[in-house]
């Protein structure tokens, strides 16, 4: 297999709603963004050059598009070229970047474009005059149609489920702990200029705020989120005869899609797919799946939900089972922590652009490594980051990267 | 020029006459005569509930087999906030079930007097009540607390299971 380095990185500012872009004109934002930044490490490129795209999206729903990908393909000049759409719910972003490693990987492009974009909240809900309940009720279609789908199951109540028979298992997270992500999230975000949701907030303003299912917060969710994210992929050739600098390589991918009947499931308070995924990820990178947190500098996790982002502490590696709750309160977690997670903000922070969120945390760990991050820039003293992305019903699809600045080791 | 945005109104809408296939029977059953089947595997013998008429592990096929009606929370969760279809029912509570003998769980809906997260914990016995009007539909029966059966049934809308 070709090695394969992330060598240009554009993600849009995440919003509410883009009144002024539509679908195909985020998604060749994202492109030129990637194109330009590709070219201030060294590369001198255009969409021309690139060979082949993977794209990231979520659901048609949203779109009120099917087959979106051969609009795009269009929008932004990859006429006559392949293209490869990815759909793995919340997971999308991830396993997006997986394919588009693959593409490289493979021998089949020497440059590739890997690319998610997401404009969910043209949904709108006429009862209540408002956006949310009708983007939910889009991705809802993703539950088990016959038996799950009926009982008004939905993104949250899912998670919630795993989260709560987590809680009866190890008495962790507790309402508390979950809370404490909500607050670090917000926080970091403030420093990340594309955030949608930066707020300095308490332990007690998330306790305060709405419930949205028992025990999970309006403060524990993310948004919903408008956005579009880029990278362009390059094997070794390539970066050397482009003489690009700063390459970030892509060392390790790990995917597994766990059983998306949560019912059937040995443990209900796991999400096994992230555990599947970390150790093929980690065993590729050739790291460690009990000393990751030693092994890394920084960690993108997908933070759909609190209590979600701290079973994954655990899931990933990071702490033993059932301490992960503990390890938030002491600050492991914190950007100035053990192992700072989600320092751009993640989803609680950034918002969730379903399709792209999976590509921006790669594309944000990628600029950590290169030292690029900006005001949230963490030390990187291991040259090695991580980004994970999970999704579907049950969260049954999960995706990790791991990735590696050679100079900075 | 100052920029000025501009929406248009639309909705997708489309029929279907979903088909329910090897699972038939248990919907069947369900409307006709309030009885909950779930599948035996004949190899490995694993009660799969919801059913499926092959085994996912064995590669074997299962039979049917009619379940108790009576079972136990694994988990719930009380829903507050929720998508536009189902924004009307709130509160509502749901949980996975695990109808008594069966290896695994199933979704469902959790009625209760009191719907407050103690009522409908984990361990909880629960039992089914049934819609009088049925389709055939996941939604012909719910869960309730078994203590609170009696109360269920004898609502002009609900009823008892063939138990
Ligand atoms: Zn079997």
């Amino acid at each position: 297999m070709e090695k394969v380095a992330i060598i240009g990185i554009g993600i849009t500012p995440f919003k509410a709603r883009y009144l002024d872009k539509t679908y195909f004109e985020l998604a060749y934002d994202a492109t030129k963004l990637a194109l330009e930044d590709a070219n201030k490490q060294g590369a001198e490129i255009t969409h021309k050059d690139l060979e082949s795209t993977v794209y990231g999206i979520y659901n048609e729903l949203f779109e009120r598009q099917f087959m979106p990908d051969i609009f795009i393909n269009s929008y932004i000049g990859m006429n006559n070229k392949p293209g490869t759409r990815i759909a793995t719910g919340g997971a999308t972003g991830g396993y997006t970047v997986r394919m588009a490693y693959a593409e490289v990987a493979s021998g089949l492009s020497d440059l590739c474009l890997c690319l998610g974009v997401e404009k969910c909240n043209d949904c709108y809900d006429v009862q209540t005059g408002t956006t949310t309940p009708e983007v939910l009720n889009a991705i809802a279609y993703s539950a088990d149609m016959t038996y799950e789908y009926p009982m008004g199951m939905m993104a949250a109540s899912s998670y919630v489920s795993m989260v709560n028979a987590h809680f009866e298992e190890f008495g962790s997270p507790t309402e508390e702990q979950m809370a404490l992500v909500s607050v670090k999230n917000h926080g970091n975000a403030i420093s990340n200029p594309k955030a949608q949701s930066p707020m300095k907030i308490t332990v007690e303003d998330v306790m305060n705020s709405r419930i949205i299912c028992y025990p999970f917060k309006m403060l524990d969710c993310c948004l919903y989120s408008e956005a579009s994210a880029a990278l362009i992929l390059a094997n070794e050739e390539k970066v050397k005869e482009l003489k690009v600098e700063n390459p970030i390589w892509i060392s390790g991918v790990g995917a597994a899609n766990t059983d998306c009947f949560i019912g059937n499931r040995e443990d209900m308070g796991r999400l096994y797919s992230n555990i599947y995924a970390a150790k093929v990820a980690y065993k590729m990178a050739g790291l460690d799946y009990d000393k990751i947190k030693e092994q890394i500098d920084v960690a993108e996790l997908h933070d759909a939900f609190s209590g979600q982002e701290v079973i994954s502490y655990e899931e990933l590696g990071f702490v033993p089972f059932g301490e992960g709750g503990k390890w938030i309160e002491e600050g492991g977690p914190m950007i100035d922590g053990e192992l700072p997670c989600c320092p751009c903000g993640g989803l609680i922070g950034c918002g969730h652009a379903v399709g792209a969120t999976g590509i921006m945390s790669t594309g944000e760990a990628a600029l950590q490594l290169r030292g690029d991050a900006g005001k949230h820039q963490v030390i990187i003293e291991k040259g090695r980051g991580l980004a994970h992305s999970i999704g579907g019903p049950g969260a049954a699809y999960a995706a990790i990267i791991i990735m590696e600045n050679e100079e900075a080791r | 020029m100052e920029f000025q945005a501009h929406q248009i109104k639309d909705i997708l809408k489309i029929d279907y006459r979903y088909t329910m296939g090897g699972q038939s029977k248990f919907f069947i059953e369900l409307m006709n005569n309030k009885k909950l089947l779930g599948t035996k595997c004949t190899k490995c013998g694993k009660i799969w509930m919801p059913p499926r008429i092959n085994c996912s592990e064995c590669y074997e096929p299962a039979e049917w087999v009619e379940m108790k009606q009576t079972g136990t929370i694994d988990v719930s969760t009380i829903v507050w906030y929720t998508t536009s279809a189902f924004i009307k029912a709130i509160p509502y509570g749901i949980g996975f079930i695990r109808l008594d003998g069966a290896d695994t769980a199933m979704l469902q809906g959790i009625f209760s007097e009191s719907l407050i997260p103690s009522k409908v914990k984990k361990g909880k016995k629960v039992r089914a009540v049934f819609q009088k009007e049925r389709e055939g539909k996941m939604t012909d029966f719910f869960f309730v607390p078994e203590d609170e059966y009696e109360s269920w049934i004898i609502k002009s809308e609900y009823e008892g299971g063939s138990e």
